[in-house]
This record gives C-alpha cells, sequence and structure tokens, in this order.
C-alpha cells in the first residue's frame, strides 16, 4: 500500500552523495579479500559445467588440500590446490548415477564421499592427490578410480564428518547413524536417528547431531556409542532451519546457531553458551573458524551475506555480498559448505549454477 | 570532460525545467545533415521529447508493436520514486501518445517506499495472434526517500525491496492491459523474448543472471539457473526455438527446449584482442536478418564489436567477424561504455541493417573540430550482401550529444525509431528513410524480442 507520508529525497541535499556510495559500494565485502576460483585449471582446462557445479560438500586434508564435491544434474568430486607452484581445481571424477553430494570427508588415506541419486545415497571414495610439479612450466593430471563402497541403508545420506582423529567417517541418512572406515571400505548402520540437518564432532571426541526435539544426539565415536538426547539444545527456533556447524580446529569449540540466526558456542565439556550474537538475515548456513578465533559464514537465503562473528569483541557484524574481483569478476550469492584452509583463509563453495571455489583473506586485524 | 551516465543522469536531474520550453515539444526537427563521404542523402530526423513524462532520464526500450506502430519506455530511474510510463508515436499527430503510467497498472505506486516500476529495459516482446505487446519491468530506480537503491542491500529488506519485474500483456487493439502478474519477484528483467508458437517468454534477471521462462497459457514461471554475473541485453530466437544468449566470458549460451537446459559454447565471441579478453563481451543487441538465417549482433563493451552468425548452421554456429562498431582508442583506458557504444540495430525494408555507434572527439584518434560536438551518435547502414557500411545520419538532439541509442525499431511505414539514454530530456528519434528505401509493412517478419 502507497505510503503517503513519504517524501521525495532531496537529491541535492548535502549527504546525498555520502548515502548512494553508501547504499552502491558499502553493499558488498566490507572486510577482507575474496576471490572466486573456477573449477579448472584456468588456460589449461574447463570447468566443470554449470549445471553440475553447486558446491555442496568440502573438506581439507593434512597437508593442505581442499577436496570437494558438487551437486546438480552430476556430482564430480574434485581437490583444489592453492599452495606452492599451484592453483587449480581439477576434477577428481563423477560418480555414477549420483546428483547430489552431501559430504566429502578426509579420512586415513582416503577421500571419503557421500553421494546421492535416484537410487538413495552411496559412499565413494578416491585416494589422496599429491602436488603437482610445477603448474606454471609443466604438469600432468590422471584422473583417479572412483571406488563404491556401496549404499548405508539404502535412504538419502543427509551429512557425514571424519571424526576428530579422521580415522573414520561418520554420517547420517535419513533415518540411521552410519560408520565409514575407509580401512575396510564399507559402511555399516550403528542405530537409529532423524536424519536432519548436518552434524560436527565436538572437543572431546563426541559427534553431535539434532534428534527430535531442542536435543542433541551424541555419538562416541571411540566406544562406538550413540546417546540419543544427550544434550538440549538452548532456548531457539531449532525446527525452521537445518542445523549448521562450524569448528575451531584448535579448541573443538562448535559453533551453531538457530533458525532466527542467534549464534551459539558449544563445548562438550561446559555445554552451550548464551547467545553470542545474531546474523541477519537468517538462517545461517556454511561457516568456518579462522585461527584466530573469528568466525566467517554466509546468512539468509537467495542472495546471502557474509557475517563475521568475533569472540574477542563478542560482535556480530555483517560484511555484506559476496564479490570477488581477483581470478574471477563475480557475484557470490549462495553457499553450500565452507572450510578453513592451511593458512587460516577459509574456502567457500559455492552452491550456484556455475559454481566457484572461493577464498577469503580475512582482514588482518590491528594490533 | 569525462562524465559518467549516472553522475550524467544525476546532475540532469536538477537541471534546468527544459519541459517548459514550448519550442521542444511535440516532433522536433533536427534536419540531420549527413557528414561529407555519407552515402545516400535525405535521411532526414526528427526528435520527439518526452515531455509528458518530465521525469523521464532514459529510453531504454523502443519497439515496435504487432500493430507495426512504435512503442517506447519513458523510463525515470534517478528519480526517487520515478516510474516507467509507456508511450506510443501517433504518426497521424506526429508526436507521442502517453498510454499509461505503469506503475498504476500493476498497483504499485512510486511512493511506496520500494524501489520504484521505473523502466523497462529491452523487454517488450510483442504477440501477432491476439496484437498484445508484452512488457516487463526493470529495477533501479530509488524509493521515493532514499537517493540510491541497490537490490543486493535490500534483498531481505521487505520496506525496500524491489517488489519484482511486472509483466504486462497490453492490448494493442484495445488499449488496455489485459493482466498482469510478476515475472519475478524481487528482481527486474533485463531483456524479454516471446516465442509465441511455444507461448512462452524467456526473460534474464537482475541482479542474479538467472534465465526464466514463462508460460502465457498457465501464467506459470520457472527459473532454469545463473548464467553468471553480467546480463546480457539481449535474447534471440531460432527456428528451433532454442533461444540464445551469451555469458560473462563472452561465450554463447543457449537454451534448448528439447534438453531442458542451458549449453555454453566453447567458443569467445569477437573481441579486441589487444585490450580484451571476451571478458563483458555480452550481447547488447541483436537483430534478426529478413530471410531469419542469420542475426547480426553487437556486444556490450567499449569498442563493441559487430558480428553475424548462422545459429542454425553447425554444432556451435559460424560467427563472422565484423570488426569493431566504433573508433580506435587508447588502449590504456578503459573507456566509458556510455560513451563507446553501439545499439540500435534493425533492417529496414531496404534490407539494409542500421545501427546508431557513438563517436567522440579524442586528440590522437578521432580530431573532430573543436567547435563541433564533443560527441554524436551516428546511424550507419550496412549492406549484408558486401558487408560494406556507410554513414547516412547524425542524430540531433537538441541541447546535447546523442551518442548513446538503446534500441532501434521500423515501424509499418517503414522509417526508424531510435531511443536515446542521456541527460534529460531524453526521448525518441525518428529517421524517415527516403522513399526508395521505405516498405509498407517493413516491420514483418517482426523482431521478437526487446
Amino acid at each position: 500500500m502507497s505510503n503517503k507520508q513519504k517524501t521525495k529525497y532531496d537529491m541535492n541535499s548535502p549527504e546525498a552523495k555520502a548515502l548512494t556510495d553508501e547504499i552502491v559500494h558499502g553493499t558488498f565485502m566490507k572486510e577482507g579479500t575474496m576471490a572466486a576460483f573456477p573449477t579448472c585449471f584456468p588456460g589449461a582446462s574447463i570447468p566443470i559445467p554449470a549445471d553440475e557445479s553447486h558446491i555442496t560438500a568440502l573438506d581439507i586434508s593434512g597437508d593442505g588440500m581442499v577436496y570437494g564435491g558438487t551437486s546438480g544434474r552430476a556430482v564430480h568430486l574434485f581437490v583444489g590446490m592453492f599452495h606452492g607452484v599451484t592453483g587449480i581445481v581439477f576434477d577428481l571424477g563423477m560418480p555414477a548415477g549420483a546428483n547430489h553430494c552431501a559430504a566429502v570427508c578426509c579420512a586415513g588415506s582416503r577421500v571419503v564421499s557421500c553421494v546421492n541419486g535416484p537410487g538413495g545415497g552411496r559412499v565413494v571414495a578416491t585416494g589422496h592427490q599429491g602436488l603437482p610439479f610445477d603448474l606454471i612450466q609443466e604438469w600432468g593430471f590422471g584422473r583417479p578410480a572412483i571406488d563404491d563402497w556401496g549404499k548405508v541403508d539404502g535412504e538419502r545420506i543427509v551429512h557425514a564428518v571424519a571424526d576428530s582423529t579422521r580415522a573414520m567417517v561418520v554420517g547420517i541418512t535419513t533415518r540411521s547413524l552410519f560408520v565409514a572406515d575407509p580401512g575396510k571400505g564399507k559402511a555399516e548402520v550403528i542405530g537409529e536417528v532423524p536424519g536432519q540437518g548436518r552434524i560436527a564432532p565436538g572437543s572431546k571426541g563426541g559427534i553431535f547431531g539434532k534428534d527430535e526435539g531442542d536435543w542433541l544426539w551424541r555419538y562416541d565415536s571411540a566406544a562406538r556409542k550413540l546417546a540419543r538426547q544427550a544434550l538440549k539444545l538452548p532456548t531457539g527456533a531449532w525446527d525452521s532451519a537445518p542445523l549448521c556447524w562450524a569448528r575451531d580446529t584448535r579448541t573443538g569449540l562448535l559453533y551453531t546457531a538457530d533458525g532466527g540466526g542467534n549464534l551459539f558456542s558449544l563445548d562438550e565439556e561446559r555445554g552451550f553458551s548464551a547467545p553470542l550474537g545474531k546474523t541477519l538475515p537468517a538462517p545461517v548456513g556454511p561457516m568456518a573458524v579462522t585461527y584466530d578465533g573469528r568466525v566467517f559464514g554466509f546468512c539468509g537465503p537467495e542472495m546471502a551475506k557474509m557475517f563475521c562473528y568475533n569472540p574477542a569483541a563478542r560482535t556480530v557484524t555483517n560484511l555484506g555480498v559476496a564479490v570477488s574481483v581477483l581470478e574471477r569478476r563475480r557475484y557470490g550469492y549462495v553457499f553450500g559448505d565452507a572450510v578453513v584452509g592451511r593458512d587460516g583463509q577459509i574456502f567457500f563453495g559455492e552452491d550456484d549454477d556455475l559454481g566457484h571455489l572461493w577464498l577469503y583473506f580475512p582482514k588482518i586485524l590491528p594490533r | 570532460m569525462r562524465m559518467k551516465r549516472r553522475e550524467f543522469l544525476t546532475a540532469g536531474a536538477g537541471a534546468a525545467a527544459w519541459w517548459a520550453l514550448p519550442a521542444w515539444a511535440g516532433a522536433a526537427s533536427a534536419g540531420a545533415r549527413p557528414r561529407q563521404g555519407a552515402g545516400d542523402r535525405g535521411y532526414r530526423t526528427s526528435w520527439y521529447p518526452f515531455t509528458g513524462h518530465p521525469d523521464a532520464d532514459t529510453c531504454w526500450s523502443v519497439s515496435v508493436g504487432p500493430d507495426g506502430r512504435i512503442y517506447a519506455a519513458a523510463c525515470a530511474e534517478s528519480v526517487p520514486g520515478g516510474v516507467v510510463k509507456v508511450v506510443r508515436y501517433n504518426e497521424q499527430k506526429d508526436g507521442l501518445d502517453y498510454l499509461f503510467s505503469l506503475d498504476e497498472m500493476v498497483d504499485d505506486p512510486g511512493d511506496s517506499g520500494r524501489a520504484t516500476q521505473c523502466k523497462i529495459h529491452y523487454s517488450f516482446a510483442p504477440s501477432m495472434a491476439d496484437g498484445v505487446l508484452y512488457m516487463a519491468t526493470h529495477l533501479s530506480g530509488p524509493p521515493i526517500d532514499q537517493p540510491a537503491y541497490s537490490p543486493w542491500l535490500s534483498w531481505h529488506d521487505a520496506k525496500r525491496c524491489f517488489r519484482g519485474s511486472a509483466l504486462l500483456a497490453f492490448d494493442t487493439r484495445t488499449d488496455k492491459v489485459l493482466w498482469w502478474d510478476t515475472l519475478m519477484p524481487k528482481e527486474g528483467c533485463r531483456c524479454l523474448l516471446h516465442d509465441e508458437e511455444r507461448h512462452r517468454l524467456y526473460a534474464l534477471s537482475y541482479p542474479r543472471d538467472h534465465f526464466i521462462i514463462y508460460d502465457t497459457r498457465t501464467r506459470t514461471r520457472r527459473d532454469v539457473g545463473r548464467i553468471g554475473s553480467i546480463n546480457a541485453q539481449t535474447l534471440f530466437l531460432d527456428r528451433r526455438h532454442r533461444v540464445w544468449t551469451t555469458d560473462d566470458y563472452g561465450h554463447l549460451v543457449r537454451y534448448d527446449p528439447e534438453t531442458d537446459r542451458l549449453e555454453r559454447s566453447p567458443f569467445v565471441l569477437p573481441h579486441n584482442p589487444l585490450f580484451q579478453t571476451g571478458w563483458h563481451s555480452v550481447f547488447y543487441d541483436v537483430a534478426a536478418a529478413p530471410d531469419g538465417e542469420c542475426v547480426y549482433a553487437v556486444t556490450w563493451i567499449a569498442q563493441p564489436r559487430l558480428m553475424r552468425m548462422w545459429p542454425s548452421r553447425g554444432d556451435w554456429p559460424k560467427v563472422e567477424d565484423l570488426g569493431p562498431a566504433t573508433q580506435d582508442r587508447d588502449p590504456t583506458l578503459p573507456k566509458d561504455t556510455f560513451i563507446d557504444h553501439c545499439g540500435g540495430l534493425v533492417f529496414a525494408g531496404d534490407g539494409q541493417l542500421y545501427y546508431v555507434a557513438s563517436r567522440w572527439r579524442d586528440p590522437v584518434y578521432n580530431p573532430m573540430p573543436a567547435d563541433g560536438p564533443e560527441r554524436e551518435g551516428v546511424v550507419w547502414r550496412l549492406n549484408p550482401a558486401n558487408l560494406k557500411r556507410e554513414e547516412v545520419a547524425i542524430l540531433k538532439h537538441p541541447t546535447q550529444p546523442a551518442q548513446y541509442v538503446s534500441r532501434g525499431a521500423v515501424d509499418h511505414n517503414g522509417n526508424l525509431f531510435f531511443g536515446n539514454v542521456g541527460t534529460r530530456p531524453v526521448g525518441v528519434f525518428k529517421v524517415h528513410l527516403p522513399a526508395s528505401r521505405r516498405r509498407r509493412n517493413a516491420h514483418l517478419p517482426i523482431r521478437m524480442w526487446g
């Protein structure tokens, strides 16, 4: 309805220019630098087809390689390398019959991926990639075999993670908790859980996921014990958005958010924190914790805004819409996963047509 | 003096009340004098400012309707609360008729506090069977109480966010809006195409650059997916009902209804290899040759490139580089695409391609006389048989250069019309073709895209 009270803005007002600049330029990347990297070796190979390149899963190996998986008309597994004389996203291949990648996990000597297709979820695995010789001078790549470890329980896989020792993969389907042992090459159902949202390893070896009601289940990977309704979630809107997590790899501290964008931390010994702050908009999507403890993530549907939670200042800051002016000139609207990189940069997987791997270099805070 | 288009527009917003000058009302014959060496004489031009909509600051759409008459969009995008009005050239009175203010037709008034229904951007598309002219709105005009609007900033702000591109079905037989719908929520429509046989409208959304299909029978839309970050400025249709456009890197992109998939050509469209890579070589304008076999296109980047292609030949079409449309320049300077521009591609009844390309004074590459205009819009005629180009007219605006033309169209009498973007007053140019080059129903076969 028209609001007749509104008066026309005076374009000659002294603040018009500054306000215009704020509206136009204050919208994007207010802090740090983004670089969108295509899913290829620029100049030497072509990207993954646009409608097969929604990046929905990421993980990082001990040697700093970023592994990921895409969704769309088909799934592609890939590895990204950005240190040394590299600079590539290499397409490792396409698991047969899959159109959704729920998780990629670096565990043991394998890269274990959980993919879905018309026949339900399957677990597949490839080996780790070594560093190539020199991607300025000469190179050679071979596409590795993708081993099919088979279905889990016939249902779609929702998510999976490597446990805190990175020896096992723990995942959920829409109805079961399962483990996949890289040494055995198959998945095994542990018990029944309501498979919803993402799961995460805590600071003491437990793995947490959303249980019925406002509860979390906890799985002890070492003891192979599942505890239902192990931990009560803090007061919040926990059923309006799938659970998401970020993990501080130094301390094991977890971060999550309710459907309203209220952030909480979870220490496995001390439990949940009080609300840390609130993102605008909501819900919170993928996020990761860099080495100084700051949490970077995206929030909001369709056109996500980046946020930063700084635990030192206890503030949540809106960093704006992602835009890359390095490597590729591109806006970033939807992101599917995040992982912290070798040097504290954050990798975000773009869950969009022609998805790119986005490298975020946070602002260096003054002393 | 270098002046960006947006600065240009802003400056114009506070300028003198030009519409109070009676001498400019209606057709102001500008008596174009072709430069020496021009081919044919007798290409007279007339100027029709948007006097009936003083806020109008751009004209992004000029198209021929299914009735053979010329329709244009009097857009108001730099004015807080500005709205677009649809106009039509009236050949009896040799002036413009103001058909309606679009915000009133779609119940989204300019003082809503949201971004406004401020313009129609390459988004007129005819329907020959029923005499309907489809049109879809674009965004950029600020809310009435803001100086600017960012769709990225306000995406999640229910009070500020653009409601969405409004799609209207305007009956040119009765001059009534038959119905309207929201073509794409929150986003603007950059360009529109009608596949009349399949009852489908195709569109590109802004800012997310999604490819949208709208079924005119069921009035439902479908989002096929994202193309990139830079909208192409046009879509075109081939005989196999495939819809073509471009991506950020100058690759052809086509939607094939058979596969229901967007496909990308591995090849890069022609560009200047000295200072371009193909990035931003998106289509600005495309005109189909009258035989329907090939199309002529120009890109939206400084030193726009002309090309023609045969979409039905080969897996990916043969693309013939016809060279730059504008002059040479200092390659160390990223030239302003408002000044360095080509648009208004249209085939006239004489079977020749006409378009308007800018020309500007440059001390090294184009030392135009100091007492002449700093910039000008040159009407070119290209002969498809031998690709020879001839300058036939210069568009004369009463007060300013008119180097930027958005679209061109030919009416049922065989005359050409071009939309002007610049400083107010903006409006429409008419180029009267010599009688020997005019043909009745020259607008047929009609262009199905904006």
